[in-house]
């Protein structure tokens, strides 16, 4: 059999976190009794006109900008008509051949770059809920802003589908555009897919699977459907253009409809909407404000910091944590910092949820207090782990929880009486020491440590004691 | 000249309903129509790109949150719809 | 002889209290009791609210408050204006019923003035039409003869203020759709510059084009609605923000020195008749002083083309929504989804609404769109050019508002395109558009009155409302529609 390649092509709707909808004054609060959230603009009552709400434009802008696009100054909105139960003006407002943002990309980590077409906005439909062969409609969501990201067939893989999506949502997440939260339908995805020989130049005919919403589904879909095309031409069938939905049940794809006249969306300018300008200020502005993006973070924290690649990779995930991390480091030792909060912090935020989240025990600064006196030499690395702990449970800042007598540190004349009084104590434990268990130390150094309530090194500690044992 | 099946699919495309009796009479009336239109072919070319009646931009709206309509309003036109939703046939294909 | 306006002579009368507002709202009320069955202009009455802002407005002018212009004045609504609560059908089946749950932004604005509303007024199916004809309740008839239409497709507010069934009224003209009627029925139609009056609650035909204006009697009237209704709307993303300089205190201007141009064009398949009349209005204004500037606009020619594909092209994207879904009209629930979204279509929809949805379907649709929408739009920029280039040569243009009078009923239903031809002089005004003005300028032979068209610059409405007013003066008001006016 010949080998093939896959080769897909991704349009991700990512949901903007904006207080209103594209077109009207309406909340875009999920959840919620049906047609609640709902007014005549986004219901498309007769004789109502869309009002474009400005910080959709802005946010796009920003996604463009945060992925290297190409902004037009100047863009328009359009109609891509079509009816259906869920889109109460038989048309979608959308932007057809002039997009706000054109011509960027994502950077893979194998060193591979995912070229994006364009950025677009436009309106999210309703929902339809299926019941006893009626369709029941709610238009809470109808209306809620998206933006399109539509990128060239430049997938060779699932992982690295997953990998961008990943980054694209880490990056939305980042510059603060979309909480991108595909269980809430705020992030899918339709993959283009189709494969070809390895080694061949043209491209096979593709089929689209529509909206995606796990990665988990994502890459059951593009498994299966590189498979079955591979199948399909391997047993001397050709493949459809076609669009095919994704079963969860069987793990199947199937197609979803065949009608020729499916897709002529008869698009033109939509003459309710005027033109829309960007100024070169304004993205100036846009560009200056802009956070840290996750990939140069992670250069950051790697290359700057010296931080472990998959600590690194753990801290950048979660922009919350990574913000309280660049909080607590600042001008102590980051690796004693990303230690704290990989280790006790992250055991107490165990699900993605709650990383995401990042409801924090205790503030940046108390952490970061704590590393200072570490870095200080004041406090110990024994002691400072059972300390953070209490600050998690309290809340409490170091200052709370240790004496002043256990951070006055322990001078080398203090540490060396208590050795002595552990070797003098423990003669059972220096006989196997000097008859070679090493192992026997241990004993002496739990002596010396409970002397001190753990103030002491036990590098320093266990140098000492060998010298005084001989 | 346009032919029945174009209509049909016109048709199809305008959500219409054609019937056997109609398709005939109303093929003629489209060719006439469409003749007609064809008429914007006697002018000649221009090459200047026309945008928009007006010259307006950016008629935006600030991200702020005004009431929505109680739901009873928005179902009033359908006699108060169905469990809060409004109701059609099933829509799934198949 | 100083003409007055309908509405200013009314106010007159409430404000010196010879007669109170319920008195004279309960005097149009009779009216349309008496003439509506003959005119058929109302498909729609509203006397219960009519009344009850007619005591508010007794009781402040008991109280000595002061009166808005329009304020206490009877008048009507085109039935495709949102009003809340009461219904609106854009006199096709398939909005029957169907009552807004929110207020067109014009409406909003005169209801809030204690506008009296009388109700609603017929039309052309979804303004689709130039007599009127298409709508669902049978067409209008025209005030100075039942036998012939009130023109359209705003032709039952015109039927209403030419039978004194209202004061004054708003339509909606994405065509010709005040202008004409206005011409047909002896009266003043405004059409305002595209952005001057707010969409926001006007059921769309044609988004591009459309534009709500008063039908009145007199210039005077027109001025006083137009000054009431220009106005930034927020909600209309094409309403244009800018300051409105009132046009009813500016009326009484000096046509000396003014450039009036007459392009041949518009003079060419012309009734003889109206083009007689019209060749009148262009003496009466050269003896006011005004200068006539003999000029030519060549995309006159293809106007007309270039309107039905795009306003058709819209018109389709706009009635998709019609789907029984969520308001209107419902073809029962056998079949399928697709079949009975189809079926209420087709049966809500009548024959010229559904020619035009095919149309502008077929011009959008893939391997048409290049060679219809995408050139019709190039060429509506050449019209939009050649207006502009008029414009340097004069201050406004003076036209026919239609190359004929009234037709007889019927005619339209024949042949749908001559129909078409008969918007030739009031098309390309929408196409760029500009404000324009009909107003009446004589009488064929039956009697039956003839329109005169001032188009003017982007909103300048002014100059076009005190030219119509200075010709009006200069006749001594003979052609104003006298009986109502009395």
């Amino acid at each position: 059999m010949r080998q093939y390649e896959m080769i897909a092509g991704l349009e991700t709707h990512v949901e903007l976190s904006t207080k209103t909808k594209i077109f009207c004054g309406c909340t875009t609060a999920f959840g919620s009794e049906p047609n609640t959230h709902c007014c005549p603009v986004c219901t498309g009552m007769p004789g109502t006109l869309p009002k474009l709400n400005a910080r959709v434009v802005e946010y796009a802008v920003r996604a463009g900008l945060a992925t290297g696009c190409r902004i037009n100054r100047i863009s328009k909105m359009d109609r891509k008509n079509y009816v259906y139960p869920d889109l109460p003006k038989a048309y979608q407002i959308s932007q057809y051949d002039k997009p706000l943002c054109e011509w960027g990309r994502i950077e893979l980590s194998n060193g591979r770059t995912i070229r994006i077409t364009r950025i677009h906005i436009e309106e999210d439909a309703g929902k339809l809920v299926h019941v006893r062969g009626n369709t029941l409609v709610d238009y809470n969501r109808g209306g809620v802003p998206l933006i399109e990201i539509v990128t060239e067939p430049d997938f060779r893989s699932a992982d690295e589908i997953r990998e961008y999506l990943e980054t694209l949502q880490l990056t939305m997440k980042t510059i603060g555009v979309s909480d991108c939260k595909m269980q809430e339908g705020s992030l899918r995805c339709d993959v283009n897919i189709s494969v070809r020989p390895v080694g061949s130049e043209t491209f096979g005919t593709r089929t689209e699977i529509k909206n995606m919403n796990s990665f988990t589904y994502m890459e059951k879909a593009v498994a299966y459907e590189t498979e079955r095309q591979i199948d399909l031409i391997e047993s001397g069938g050709t493949v459809v253009q076609e669009t095919r939905r994704y079963d969860e049940a069987s793990g199947m794809t199937e197609s979803m409809r065949g009608k020729e006249d499916a897709d002529d969306y008869r698009y033109f300018r939509e003459p309710d909407l005027v033109t829309i300008a960007v100024t070169d200020e304004q993205i100036e502005q846009w560009q200056a404000d802009m956070p840290e993006l996750p990939r140069h973070r992670l250069d950051r924290y790697t290359n700057q910091l010296q931080l472990p690649a998959a600590d690194a990779a753990l801290l950048v995930k979660y922009p919350r944590i990574a913000a309280y991390f660049d909080e607590a480091a600042q001008g102590v030792n980051a690796r004693t910092v990303a230690n704290f909060i990989l280790g006790a912090l992250f055991r107490r935020l165990p699900t993605d949820a709650e990383k995401e989240n990042a409801a924090f025990p205790v503030p940046a600064a108390y952490l970061h207090d704590l590393a200072a006196l570490i870095d200080g030499g004041k406090l110990n690395m024994n002691l400072a782990k059972t300390t953070f702990e209490k600050m998690l449970d309290t809340g409490k800042p170091v200052s709370d929880l240790l004496t002043q007598a256990d951070l006055a540190g322990l001078d080398a004349e203090a540490l060396a009486a208590v050795c002595r009084a552990a070797v003098e104590n423990n003669p059972a434990a220096v006989a196997d020491i000097r008859a070679g268990k090493e192992k026997a130390m241990g004993a002496l150094i739990g002596y010396v440590m409970k002397a001190t309530r753990g103030k002491a090194d036990a590098g320093a500690a266990t140098a000492l004691l060998k010298q005084l044992i001989g | 000249m346009i032919t029945q099946e174009e209509i049909r699919k016109i048709a199809k495309l305008a959500k219409l309903y054609v019937s056997e009796e109609e398709i005939g009479s109303l093929t003629e009336d489209m060719a006439r129509i469409i003749a007609f239109a064809d008429t914007i072919n006697a002018a000649a070319d221009t090459q200047e790109p026309f945008d928009s009646i007006q010259s307006l931009q950016n008629a935006l709206r600030e991200d702020v949150v005004r009431p929505s309509y109680p739901q009873e309003e928005i179902l009033r036109n359908v006699n108060g719809g169905e469990d809060g939703y409004f109701r059609t046939k099933q829509s799934r294909e198949g | 002889m100083a003409v007055q306006g309908k509405i200013a002579a009314l106010r007159g009368r409430m404000l010196r209290r010879e007669v109170s507002c319920e008195e004279i709202t309960r005097a149009y009320l009779d009216a349309i009791e008496k003439k509506n069955g003959a005119l058929n202009a109302y498909v729609l009455t509203t006397p219960d609210t009519a009344l009850h802002t007619a005591r508010a407005v007794d009781a402040k002018i008991a109280r000595g408050e002061t009166l808005a212009p329009l304020e206490g004045i009877p008048m009507t609504l085109k039935d495709n204006i949102s009003t809340k609560g009461i219904e609106t059908t854009c006199c096709s089946r398939i909005l029957k019923g169907y009552s807004p749950i929110y207020n067109a932004s014009v409406w909003e604005k005169l209801a809030g003035q204690n506008a009296v509303l009388l109700g609603k007024t017929n039309m052309d199916e979804f303004a689709m039409g130039s007599t009127c004809e298409t709508s669902c309740f049978g067409g209008a008839n025209n005030p100075y003869d039942l036998d012939r239409v009130a023109g359209g497709s705003s032709g039952g507010v015109a039927s209403a203020v030419g039978g004194g069934m209202a004061a004054y009224g708003l339509g909606s003209d994405t065509g010709g759709s005040v202008r004409q009627p206005a011409s047909f029925c002896g009266l003043v139609g405004l059409k305002p510059t595209y952005g001057a009056v707010s969409r926001y609650g006007l059921i769309a035909y044609a988004s591009s084009f459309d534009q709500i204006g008063p039908i009145t009697v007199t210039a005077a009237d027109a001025a006083a609605v137009c000054d009431a209704i220009c106005f930034y709307d927020e909600q209309d993303s094409t309403s244009v923000p800018r300051r409105y300089e009132p046009a009813a205190g500016a009326l009484e201007q000096d046509l000396r020195g003014v450039r009036i141009g007459v392009a041949k064009e518009f003079m060419q398949a012309v009734q003889p008749a109206v083009l007689k009349a019209v060749e009148e209005a262009i003496a009466v204004y050269r003896s006011l002083g005004a200068e006539i500037v003999e000029l030519s606009l060549s995309t006159l020619s293809i106007a007309l083309p270039v309107y039905y594909i795009l306003a058709c092209a819209e018109a389709s994207s706009n009635l998709g929504r019609y789907d029984g879904i969520r308001y209107g009209y419902q073809a029962g629930t056998a079949g399928n989804l697709n079949e009975c979204i189809c079926r209420t279509r087709s049966e809500g929809f009548g024959p010229e609404v559904q020619r035009r949805i095919l149309l502008g379907t077929y011009v959008l649709s893939a391997g048409y769109f290049d060679a219809y929408y995408k050139k019709a739009q190039t060429l509506r920029g050449a019209v939009v050019r050649s207006f502009d280039e008029a414009f340097a040569k004069c201050d406004f243009l003076l036209a026919p508002t239609a190359p004929v009078t009234a037709f007889r009923h019927g005619r339209a239903a024949a042949n749908p395109i001559e129909t078409y031809q008969s918007d030739i002089c009031t098309v390309p005004v929408n196409i760029a558009g500009l404000p324009a003005l009909s107003l009446p300028c004589g009488f064929d032979p039956d009697g039956m009155p003839i329109g005169l068209q001032l188009i003017g610059r982007a909103f300048d409405e002014k100059t076009l409302l005190a030219a119509a007013h200075r010709f009006e003066q200069a006749t001594d008001g003979a052609y104003l529609c006298r009986e109502v006016l009395a």
